[in-house]
């Protein structure tokens, strides 16, 4: 589809230090993100999605990248020097946080904050990035931009503090825009507002963004494409519309099964599926998934399932497409699923028709 | 803002005359009284020259009768004369405290020369051997009295280096050099304690502030680590560490009392020492007023200085 993706992340291994040791957070992620496409980036919470964009920047505090490459316009990032990466950060590629209220500087202006990410990569007096910033402020709706300048942080609403970030962020025109779970510390109205002004400044400055999200509503109405997260590594990748409507991954189906009224999947939490995400440290062998997945089989349970290559640029990390070669998760061609493996998982009868 | 200041003050004043009585009653309880202390040696002392020496210095008058008229008089800014000197008690304090402020000013400006230094460099090189021993250092430092270290520094100075500070006070006019050198090593023993404060939890602020959302937001705009750590880092996490110079300024006071006599420095603290041996009530009183004074306005201009370096501070 996309001839170069402007951001390829390729086998990407995440480790952090721990005082008991090496921990791995992210094992062996790839997705690409293409020039002014949308990627959303799904999973449940602990499952990689924060660690992943972190390691984008290189700003993982306390973990690095221990395998795999993150190529920006063809170039590798994961070796770059600290030097080098700072040159690509806020200007190549910016990012805005979950919490607004805690992502700025509680001693500086909103205006200096601006200027501050203008005047890091671009040659500019003073006096032209303040205009600049009363500009930036401007397009992120910001009442009363040109004194809001003097504000600081503690005076605005949380949402204010968002826009002020996207701001930042946009200051220096980035070509992708890495925003995680920006809206979830905030209320659905302002919600709804701070997506919007997302997706109409993502067109005009023809930015590529990766959105971390928990809810599908946001995902079915900005995303190109859709990147399912579990236990650090990626289960299903694809066009947003197919994926939604047909996944071919299990635990894509079930996190899609448990929205409570799948026409209007305007959940702000993900969706709950039985079970918890497997802590880091006993990580089941074979499929990540098998202890909660309802279409496990035995061979789920040592077999590690590689990213299988589908029809229409899908991908699905899952046994059952070895032989059912990239069709619909049907029943499990092998013993059928025992209770034992799927203890909680509800009962095939009522996944029909996913 | 004007309205905070002048609660401040009134509040400022409250606390001084309250502490004012405290040791007034105090000061009477300790037993000896002045008359005795001051002809007890004279040979030959009737009944009736020790009644007129007490009515003259007051000290026949009902006790209540004399704290007011103190507590009156103290609000002119006069602290009737001394018991022993026969001088004004305000004309020796005018003289007295710029010594003794001289001397809390190196404290402080020791503790905090050294102390920020040392707890950037204890957060900086985290968990190192540098971090462990600072970490040592800061705990005896706050734990050793002043006056204890003061007499180390001297002793082992004269033992291993036979060097000793001068004992004769010459003001800095006088002779600069030897007014440094006499002031030094007091200085010291009240500025360890500080720096050993500041060290500590500058260190604990600044490992918290590195860790938080902004830094992060600062990193990922591609700010080099230099703005990071200075822009933005240091001063969040000198924040607290400001609100110690207040409290402090307490403790230095306090130890000039021991470490201005130990050092013979004719400043407030060893004023404040003779005047107590020897029941000098008057210039014991007007050095208490004198020290909740500064104390006090000490802490009122860190609170007003706290609204410039952090704006979310706000006088109400
Ligand atoms: N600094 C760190 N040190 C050790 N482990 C970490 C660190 N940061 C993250 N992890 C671990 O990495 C895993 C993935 O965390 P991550 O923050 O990426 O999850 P997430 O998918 O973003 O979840 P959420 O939806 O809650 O934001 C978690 O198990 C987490 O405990
Ligand atoms: S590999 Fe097995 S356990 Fe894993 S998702 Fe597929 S069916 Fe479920
Ligand atoms: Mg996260």
């Amino acid at each position: 589809m996309h001839p170069q993706p402007l951001l390829e992340v390729d086998d990407l291994h995440v480790e952090f230090s721990t005082a008991d040791g090496p921990v791995e957070a992210v094992a062996g992620v790839s997705f690409t993100v293409g020039a002014e496409e949308t990627v959303a980036v799904v999973g449940e919470s602990g499952s990689g999605k924060s660690v992943t964009a972190l390691a984008v920047l290189k700003l993982l505090d306390g973990g690095r990248i221990s395998r795999g490459q993150v190529r920006f316009d063809g170039k590798d990032l994961a070796p770059l020097n600290p030097k080098a990466m700072r040159k690509v950060r806020g200007n190549d590629i910016a990012m805005i946080f979950q919490d607004p209220m805690t992502s700025l500087d509680p001693l500086y202006s909103v205006g200096h904050q601006i200027v501050e990410a203008l005047r890091l990569h671009r040659r500019v007096t003073k006096r032209a990035a303040r205009e600049r910033a009363v500009e930036l402020l401007e397009q992120v709706g910001m009442p009363d931009p040109r004194r809001r300048l003097a504000s600081y942080p503690h005076q605005l609403s949380g949402g204010q503090r968002q826009r002020v970030m996207i701001a930042i962020a946009l200051a220096c025109s980035p070509r992708l825009l890495i925003a995680d779970e920006p809206t979830t510390a905030l209320d659905v109205t302002i919600e709804a507002q701070i997506l919007e002004l997302l997706h109409d400044l993502q067109r005009e400055y023809r930015t590529a963004m990766l959105l971390v999200t928990h809810d599908m509503g946001v995902v079915a109405e900005t995303a190109d494409r859709v990147v399912v997260f579990y236990g650090g590594q990626v289960v299903e990748q694809g066009p947003t519309a197919q994926v939604l409507r047909n996944p071919q991954h299990p635990y894509t189906a079930a996190l899609l099964a448990a929205i409570p009224h799948p026409d209007s999947a305007k959940e702000r939490q993900l969706p709950a599926i039985p079970g918890a995400v497997p802590a880091l440290r006993d990580m089941p062998a074979g499929c990540r998934f098998n202890p909660r997945c309802a279409m496990a089989w035995e061979a789920c349970t040592h077999e590690v399932p590689p990213l299988y290559e589908l029809p229409g640029g899908r991908t699905s990390r899952c046994l059952l497409h070895r032989e059912g070669g990239g069709s619909a998760v049907v029943a499990p061609p092998a013993p059928p699923l025992s209770a034992e493996l799927a203890p909680a998982g509800p009962p095939l009868t009522t996944r029909k028709g996913i | 803002m004007i309205e905070y200041v002048v609660r401040r003050v009134l509040y400022g004043l409250l606390v001084i005359a309250l502490v004012t009585v405290f040791v007034f009653l105090t000061l009477r309880l300790i037993p000896g009284d002045v008359v005795r202390l001051q002809l007890a040696d004279a040979p030959g002392v009737t009944q009736e020259q020790l009644d007129a020496r007490a009515a003259a210095l007051g000290l026949d008058q009902p006790l209540i009768t004399q704290l007011f008229k103190f507590l009156g008089d103290a609000f002119t800014g006069d602290f009737g004369i001394s018991f022993q000197s026969q001088q004004p008690v305000t004309s020796i304090i005018a003289e007295r405290l710029p010594i003794t402020l001289q001397l809390g000013l190196m404290a402080l400006v020791i503790s905090i020369a050294l102390g920020i230094p040392l707890g950037l460099l204890a957060a900086y090189k985290q968990n190192s051997w540098l971090d462990q021993s600072l970490r040592v250092v800061s705990v005896a430092g706050l734990s050793i009295p002043n006056f204890w270290l003061g007499l180390l520094l001297v002793t082992y100075l004269a033992i291993w280096f036979s060097w000793s500070p001068p004992l004769v006070y010459r003001s800095p006019g006088e002779d600069l050099v030897s007014n440094l050198t006499q002031m030094a090593l007091p200085a010291l023993a009240l500025g360890v304690s500080g720096m050993a404060a500041i060290a500590r939890m500058l260190r604990s602020s600044l490992l918290e502030v590195m860790r938080s959302n902004f830094v992060r937001t600062v990193r990922a705009k591609g700010a080099p680590e230099r703005t990071v750590l200075f822009t933005h880092a240091v001063r969040n996490s000198l924040v607290p560490v400001f609100s110690l110079i207040g409290v402090q300024v307490g403790g230095i006071l306090g130890g000039t009392v021991i470490l201005e006599s130990i050092f013979a420095i004719p400043g407030m603290g060893s004023m404040i020492f003779q005047a107590v041996q020897m029941r000098d009530y008057p210039v014991v009183l007007g050095a208490v007023v004198v020290f909740g004074a500064v104390f006090v306005t000490v802490n009122l201009v860190v609170d007003l200085l706290y609204g410039v370096i952090d704006p979310r501070i706000r006088y109400a």
